[in-house]
This record gives C-alpha cells, structure tokens and sequence, in this order.
C-alpha cells in the first residue's frame, strides 16, 4: 500500500512540474533558510561547549562602583590571584592568571610573524585541557618555555620539528618551544591563543612587581570549580575579597564568578546585572527561522489544497472503491511527505552549498556538523514539523470530500477552505511586511549613523604603531625625515587611534565649584604638537596648543560634552587639578568628535599635549588623494620605520577604513535581514501565485461569461485582482504595529539612533502592494486573456 | 425465488434549496434480488443517479428504511457501511472516473489493496480480469491513452475485480458512441446471466432494454408500469 502511495505520488509530481516547481520551490528556499539559521543558532549555543571543562569553567569579574553607575568587567589585579589561591583554595580545582590577548612579533631564523596569544599560569594550560602534539603541558612552569599552537607551529616551521627551537617575543624575549597543543576550537573564546608564555616570564621582565597594584586591574583570571561547589555560593564567598584587600581604594568592588555558559551570549552587563548581549541576536534569528519555516509551510498547505480540485474525483472514486478516510489520509500525507523530504534533501544540499557565503557574511566557521546525532535530530525534527504543518491540513481536508459531490464535479465541500487560505495569505504577507519593515530600519539606522558629523577629518590619515621605546625616543627625527618626503603633509604621535580612542581616565579631578560627590571619568587623548591641525578639528572656543606657549604642557583642550559634563559656564581659563600629574588649564574647546563607537553619544573628552612614554601611533596625513601620493606616502613610512624598528613588522592602518569597519557588525546584521526578507517575500509570492491561479480556475466560467456579456480585459484584470489588494491591506494593518515595535526594539540597542520613519511603513505597504499585483496580474491577465468559448463549453 | 439483496419501503431524500424542502426521492419502494438486472430510466432530473447513490450508501435517504442484505443500513455505523459496500457493491460511472495517475492493470487492484487481499492473489485477480475482458496488451498503459469504450471497460473491470454482489452502474454509456455503448450493453448482460446483480440508471429505452426488470422515474417518484 506504502509502495503505492509513493508510486502514484511520483507520478502526480511528474505530471504536475508546475505545481510541483511553485510548492517545493518554496519550500526548498523556505527550508535552507531555515537550516542555514539553525546552523547558526546551533552555532552559537554550542560555543565553548567543545572545552572539556565547559560546566566547571568561570571567569572572576569585578564590578565597580561609579555615582550613577556600576561599570563590569574581566580585568584583574594579578594580586588577586594568590589570595584566591590562598583562602579559597579548596573551592577550585583550577586557578590561573593570565594576560589579555595581545598579537606578538615572532622572530624565528631571521623570518617575522605576527601571532596572538596570551601570558598565563601554568594551570591555564589544565582548565583549558589542552591536548599536547608534542611535549607536555605543565612545562609553563619553566620561564623560558613556550607552548604554541600546531597551526602556529606549521606556519613558523613548516616540516621542521619545532621542539627545542628557540624564538623571539616582541624581539626581547627569547623562549624556547616546549610544546606543541591541538588548536583550540574555533567556536570558542579562546580559538586566537596560538601561543602560550609563561606569566612569571612577562612579571619578572616587565617588572610588575615594582609597578602594579591592586588598581592595575589589566589581567584575566579564570577558574575551574571544585566537584560539588555551586558556582552561586562561591561566587558570593570571594565577593568581598577585593574590598579587603585594596587598601588606598576609592569605590566599591565586589568580585563574582561568571560561568562560561554565559560569556558569549550574556556578556552585556547594566549596572553589574548580566542583561542579555547576543542572545538577543539567537533569539531574533531563531525568531525569523520559525517565521520562514511557517511561511513555508502556510504555502505548501496552500498551494495543496488548491490542488485539490484536481484531486477530488480521485477522492470520489477511491471512497467507491472501498476506500477508508484513514487511508486516504495516509495517502495524502505519504505524497506530502515525498515532496517534503524531496525538498528537505535540495534544501540540505543547498544549505551546505551556500555555507562558505553564509560563513563571510555571519563572520563565522559553520560547518555541517554531519558526525553529530544533535544535527541529525534537529533535521529529523525539521522534516517532522514541517510534515505535520503542511501536510496535516490538506490530508484531512482532501480526504474529507463526499464522493457523490466530487464525482458530480461539484466543488468538493459546501464549505470551501478559501477563506482559510486567504488567511494564510493575510499571515505570510504580514510576516513579510514586518520583515521588510526591519530591513529599512536597519538600512536607515545604518545610513543615519553614516551621516553623523564626526567633527573631523578622517581621510588620508594613516596610523602606525610604536613598537619599541627607540622609535618612541627618535620620534622628532622620524618627523624630520618623515616630512622631508613630499608625500606627506604633516606627521603627529599620540597615544591612540583617532577612531579608537577609547583611554579613560577618572578619579581624582577636581575644579572650581565641583560637586565633591561627582567621581568624573574622561576619554582622553594625548598627542604631540599640531594633532588638531593634522585631523581639522573645530575649535568653538579659546585656541589650539601652541609652541608659543611652553606651559601648554599642563593646558587641556575639551570637548563640548565635557564642557556640560563638568557644568563650565566659561570653560576658557579654568583651572582643573589632576591628582599627582598637576594642574591643568582649559585653553579651548573643540567641537565634539567621533572617536569611539558612532552609534555612541559623544564622551566627555580631555586633549593633552604630550610627548613622551605614552605615544603609541605615529599618525600622518599623506599630502593628496592620488594615487601615487598615498603608494609614496606609504613607502616613505615602511623606509623611515624599518631603519628605526628593523625588528618589527611594519604595519599601518587608513583611519577612514578603520571607522568604515566600525559598521561591519550591522552591515553583517543588515545583510541577514535583507536576505531573510528575500526569502519571505518570495514565498508568500509563490503563494499568492498559487492561490491566485487557484481562483482563476475556479472562477474560469465567470469570467468566460463576463467576458460574453463584453467586459473588457481590464475590468478582469481589476475583478481579479482587488480581494488580493484587500487581503494585503489586512496583512499591513497587522505588520505594521508589530513592524514597529520590533524595530523600536531593536533601536534601542544604539544610543545614536534613526527615528521611525512614516515613509518605512509607508514604502514596505507600497513595496508589497506592488509586487503582489504584480503576482496576482501574471495569472489575471493570463485569465482575463483567455478565450471565453473555451472555459464555458467545458462543463 | 433467489435471495432478496435489498428493500426500501417508503423511503425519500428531501433537501433544502433556498428555503424551500424539494424532495429528489419520494417514498420510494424497491426490493432486489439477487440476479437481477435493473434498469432505472426517466429524463434528466428525474431521481436516478440520486436513487442509485443512495443504494450504493454514498448518498443517504432522508426517511424511510432501507435494508441491504437484511441489515438496516441507516442505523449502521460509518464505518461498518463502508465495510459493507467495499465488500459486495462496484460501481461504474458516466465518466469512467479511472485515477489517472495509474495505469490499467493498477486501477483495477485498487479495490482489492483497500480490501487487504494479498499481493499474489492480487495479482491473480487482475490477471484473471485483463484476461477476460481482453486488454491484457493495455495493462500499462495509463486511461488516457485509451479510448472511451476501453476506460469503461477498465471501470467495468474495476467494479468486478472484487467480486461485488451488486454493480452501480449510472450512465454507463452516456459518454459512448453506440457501438461502444451496445459493447458494454452486452458485456452487463452476459456479467448478468453469470450471477452478478446489476442496477443501471440510464436515459436509453435500448439500454434499458438489456435489463430483466425496468423501474420508471419521473419528479422523484417511481410510477408503476
């Protein structure tokens, strides 16, 4: 009987490829979206889940207490680590200090690489269970020891056995090779340690010791949970250890434990509460995927009960035969589900087609995951829901009608189900209209953010990085020679990018008639002379640092934010003191900038003349747009760095293209919502078309009568396609109240945020207007067309 | 006498059209016996496709009593009424109503994959069938690639292939040219002396000649000869 039923399925598929193209079409497109998001949201939930010690992992964070705010983070004082060690030891398996990740120069045999990785203690090595290639993990003990990656060591060495092989960190450390580790997952946090020094190494030469308190908070510590201990208790047993601890402190800290369960997706903390952070994202897309699997499955279910006239008498004639509704349902539902797994199979093969695109534009390293019975299920489930949400309904419906009726070639039940399907419709159209309508959102919100005056001039500036304390000391001869090429206009050091200036300094300022309970905290940049020169910045008030005066060495240049920040009426001449570095006069204010995030209000900003230790970036501006110019400027760059630092490699960034990637992450989240937008509108098109060629059928002999009586192709045109003008009219009243909450929402994330536009709502209801008339007029015109002799002799 | 297949006493089909009640079947009163072949006549409107709906239990009488091998039928359940007809009725239609999605030798098995026979007696059955009417050469083929008369012939097969006590026949030639209708006239009538109930509705006084028994129709009502 089974062997039947796909029989004749196969060939009702082969005799319908139209219909088969428009149903499975959909529901292929339908579905390999819907798997690319699993994949995705399977992604990202699964992140960190590879590391051996998953559940027992956590992270010490701190929060900090501010007047208006509790500011969270990771960073640790490397004090903290002993004392832990020492009065909750038996808590923890694993305790391990370690320093951020930073990328090093890589000096091996003359060639240069520049590698990431981290300082860390050698029980970072056991809570991160890292598997040994060669030699043996607990060699960090060693300072002279280094672990490195096996991709790292096939780039250094190639063939070559790197055991025992001596390298050079940052061209002072010189370390030896003691161990080669399986790189660590890639869906982790911790994929980028490709190498691993030893933290007693970077204290001794850097002289912590000597130099760092607990206010130095610069480093992470990561624990692993003794069996049995719940993470909550512990996590409230060390809270106070800070306190206690940090003598000269001037805020509260309280320490807690964040599981690793939580870093990737609840890493967005307000007022020291985890609130969310990418989870948002998983839930959003998840959201889409479901909504796309829905619009598949409304499209199928529509599209195959308008098949049904066709099957009717097929109905009719197998009830005669003997047939049971059961088995007339089984049939259906067998045939349902060929063209499902049909479709799921394409969809599969697609998906995994498309994946390399998806991965560039999510920034991610999804691969199907075909060893893993979870991705099996997920498939099995997939196929499940959608069998039952399409298929059910047709099965039951076609299976219901009364032979005598169908077999008369009467419509097959007194009750037609058209005005389910136009409900269906109403439902895919207004799931796309709220798609559409998050798509311009995002596509405004971007563009407005775009347009933001950021207060200075970021083209031809290029930033190069000081790596050593020589280039630091020579910096008024690489200005010199700098400026003696042509190509250059003006040569400038600070200690930030202009684009990333996020240096904050807070505590201990103080001027005339400051609240003493206010504890302000600014960004600040320090630079050498002629730094607002080279970036054009606007001074509203007061003057630039000048050569002229010597004592512009204790003078700030502020913003206007800082100006309403610190409640100046006459910022010009006021005096602020700066704990131990001095007193500092305000001599101009600038016009704010964008120097972080541009979705960010502004910060209040303090400018400082300064040329010393903290220079970090040699900044120039090249002297035109041409081509030419900037390859010379460029050259002129590599040729002054490489005599001064030969050690390093030579880098540098354009700062337009610096703040250009500021809007990779909405620009990837934008690209998904158009594509997911595409798909939908596709779909419910392909339903649209179905259902209005269903009508057309049925409505053959009315309009070949109309058409008798002398109504005019238009008319036609306009009968049959006014109840879709209807039915998306209905869909725009339910998109658009839901459109907009959705995308309110999302704003919300942005500080500098778009306003709602009417014209989005207004150009989603026209956008999808149009294209189903457009739909709907394909099959009218076709109709209206057709010669009515034709369609009222058949009876 | 042979056995009696079925009876109605006083039995009608009244519907409702626009509010107003109009009975299709007036008080009918019919009883069959085995063997005999029926041919139900009256014009258009008349009441014979609806009466022959009716005793192949795909319509249902309104009121009165209809027994089928002395089981009331209009107190059965459902099920047990599909049961029954699936068992000892076959029907043929006007328009042959094959599945088009299969092919001659499948459309026959049809009735008997629903009744659960087995596959080898299965395809014994139809072998049988394709032999006795003589399309064994079009087994494969799919209904339209045959001719008119040959689907009924199919249709035919179809309605015999399980061993139905009773054939339904409505309007079997009604889409024929005569001599494929006078073809499948002579097939009833020999299917007939071989034991096998008939009840036909039909427009033709020739057609109903074939027939042992002729039951007149006319606005629902069957008028005495």
């Amino acid at each position: 009987m089974i062997y039947s039923h796909f029989k004749i399925g196969l060939r009702n598929t082969i005799k319908n490829k139209g219909f088969f193209a428009l149903n499975s079409g959909g529901l292929i497109v339908g579905l390999t979206a819907v798997l690319l998001t699993s994949l995705w949201v399977y992604n990202e939930l699964n992140f960190n889940t590879s590391l051996k010690n998953y559940d027992e992992i956590a992270s010490v964070m701190l929060n900090r207490t501010f007047t208006d705010e509790i500011r969270t983070g990771s960073g640790q004082p490397m004090q903290l680590a002993p004392v832990l060690r020492e009065k909750y030891g038996d808590h923890f398996k694993q305790i391990a200090l370690c320093s951020r990740i930073n990328d090093y120069n890589i000096k091996y045999n003359g060639q240069m690489l520049m590698v990431d990785g981290r300082f860390v203690e050698p029980e970072m090595t056991q809570i991160l269970d890292l598997q040994m290639i060669y030699g043996d993990r607990d060699v960090l003990k060693d300072l002279s020891s280094v672990l490195i990656s096996e991709s790292t060591a096939k780039n250094i060495f190639g063939s070559e056995n790197p055991m025992g092989k001596t390298l050079t960190l940052s061209s002072v450390l010189d370390v030896t090779v003691a161990g080669v580790y399986k790189d660590l997952p890639v869906n982790s946090t911790f994929k980028n340690i490709h190498f691993m020094g030893s933290w007693e190494l970077l204290k001794t030469r850097a002289r912590y010791d000597e130099r760092l308190s607990w206010g130095n908070y610069w480093f992470q510590i990561y624990v692993q949970l003794q069996d049995g201990k719940s993470l909550a208790n512990v996590s409230d047993l060390i809270k106070d250890v800070f306190n206690k601890n940090y003598v000269s402190r001037t805020r509260d800290y309280q320490l807690f434990l964040f599981p690793m369960s939580k870093w990737h997706l609840y890493s967005k903390f307000e007022n020291g509460v985890s609130v969310g952070g990418r989870i948002e994202y998983v839930i959003i897309f998840s959201i889409i995927g479901l909504f796309i699997l829905l619009l598949a499955c409304i499209n199928f279910m529509n599209l195959s009960t308008a098949q049904a006239l066709r099957r009717g008498k097929e109905v009719g004639v197998r009830k005669t035969l003997g047939s049971s509704r059961k088995q007339l349902i089984i049939q259906f539902f067998t045939e349902s589900f060929i063209m499902i797994l049909f479709s799921f199979l394409i969809a599969l093969i697609l998906a995994y087609l498309l994946l390399p695109g998806f991965n560039t534009v999510t920034l991610k390293d999804i691969a199907v995951p075909i060893e893993e019975p979870a991705f099996w299920f997920i498939c099995l489930l997939l196929i499940v829901v959608t069998s039952i949400l399409s298929s059910l309904y047709p099965s039951l419906y076609l299976s219901g009608f009364r032979p005598v009726r169908v077999l008369k070639g009467l419509s097959p039940n007194s009750k037609t189900p058209v005005s389910l399907r136009k409900a269906l419709i109403v439902v895919q159209f207004a799931i796309s209209g709220i798609l559409i309508m998050g798509t311009l959102t995002v596509i405004s919100q971007i563009n407005h953010v775009k347009d933001r005056p950021i207060g200075f001039d970021k083209e031809l500036l290029v930033s190069v990085p000081i790596n050593t304390q020589k280039v630091r000391q020579s910096f008024d001869v690489i200005q010199r020679e700098l400026l003696s090429s042509p190509h250059i206009s003006k040569v400038v050091a600070s200690d930030v990018k202009i684009t990333a200036a996020y240096t904050g300094n807070g505590g201990d300022f103080d001027w005339k008639n400051k609240d003493p309970k206010f504890e302000p905290e600014f960004s600040t940049i320090r630079a050498t002379l002629g730094f607002g020169e080279m970036i054009n910045w606007k001074i509203l008030k007061g003057r630039d640092f000048s050569a002229e005066f010597p004592s512009d060495t204790l003078a700030f240049l502020v913003n206007e934010t800082a100006v309403k920040y610190m409640k100046l009426e006459n910022p010009v001449g006021e005096y602020v003191r700066w704990g131990d570095n001095g007193t500092y006069k305000i001599i101009g204010v600038v016009k704010d900038m964008v120097t972080r995030s541009p979705f960010d209000p502004e910060e209040p900003a303090l400018y400082i003349l300064h040329k010393g230790r903290f220079l970090s970036y040699v900044n120039v501006k090249i002297a035109s747009d041409d081509a030419s110019t900037i390859e010379g400027a460029i050259a002129s760059l590599k040729t002054v760095f490489q005599k001064y630092d030969p050690n390093s490699i030579f880098s540098y960034s354009f700062m337009d293209d610096e703040y250009e990637r500021k809007f990779s992450e909405i620009s990837r989240i934008a690209k998904l919502v158009i594509w997911f937008s595409l798909v939908a509108i596709f779909i419910s098109c392909l339903g649209v078309l179905g259902l209005s060629t269903y009508m057309a059928i049925q409505r053959k002999k009315e309009i070949g009568i109309r058409k008798v009586l002398g109504a005019s192709i238009q008319t036609i045109w306009k009968l049959l396609s006014k109840q879709f003008v209807f039915l998306v009219l209905i869909s725009l009243v339910i998109a658009l109240p839901l459109g907009y909450y959705f995308s309110s929402q999302w704003l919300m994330e942005y500080s500098y945020r778009v306003q709602i536009n009417f014209w989005i709502f207004a150009l989603s209801g026209l956008f999808i207007l149009l294209i189903t008339l457009l739909t709907v007029s394909f099959q009218a015109i076709k109709s209206a067309l057709s010669n009515p002799v034709n369609s009222i002799r058949t009876e | 006498m042979s056995q009696r297949l079925l009876n109605i006493q006083q039995a009608s089909r009244v519907v409702k059209s626009g509010g107003n009640q109009i009975s299709i079947l007036d008080e009918i009163d019919l009883t069959v016996h085995e063997g005999q072949f029926i041919s139900l006549m009256g014009p258009s409107g008349s009441g014979k496709s609806t009466l022959l709906n009716c005793i192949g239990m795909l319509d249902a009488f309104t009121s009165g009593d209809y027994t089928f091998l002395d089981q009331d039928v209009h107190k059965m359940k459902e099920r047990n009424r599909s049961k029954l007809y699936k068992e000892y009725i076959g029907f043929v239609f006007q328009a042959y109503h094959l599945i088009d999605e299969l092919t001659v030798q499948e459309n026959i098995e049809t009735p008997l994959l629903y009744k659960k026979v087995k596959s080898s007696e299965r395809k014994a059955m139809v072998a049988d069938m394709l032999d006795r009417f003589n399309i064994v050469g079009k087994k494969d083929l799919f209904p339209e690639q045959l001719s008119g008369g040959q689907q009924q012939l199919v249709g035919i097969a179809r309605a015999l292939v399980a061993s139905p006590k009773l054939i339904l026949a409505d309007e079997p030639t009604g889409n024929l040219n005569s001599k494929q209708s006078k073809e499948i006239m002579e097939l009833f009538s020999e299917l007939n002396k071989e034991g096998v109930t008939i009840i036909q509705a039909t427009h033709s006084e020739e057609n109903a000649s074939y027939g042992t028994r002729i039951v007149n129709l006319l606005d629902g009502k069957i008028i005495t000869p």
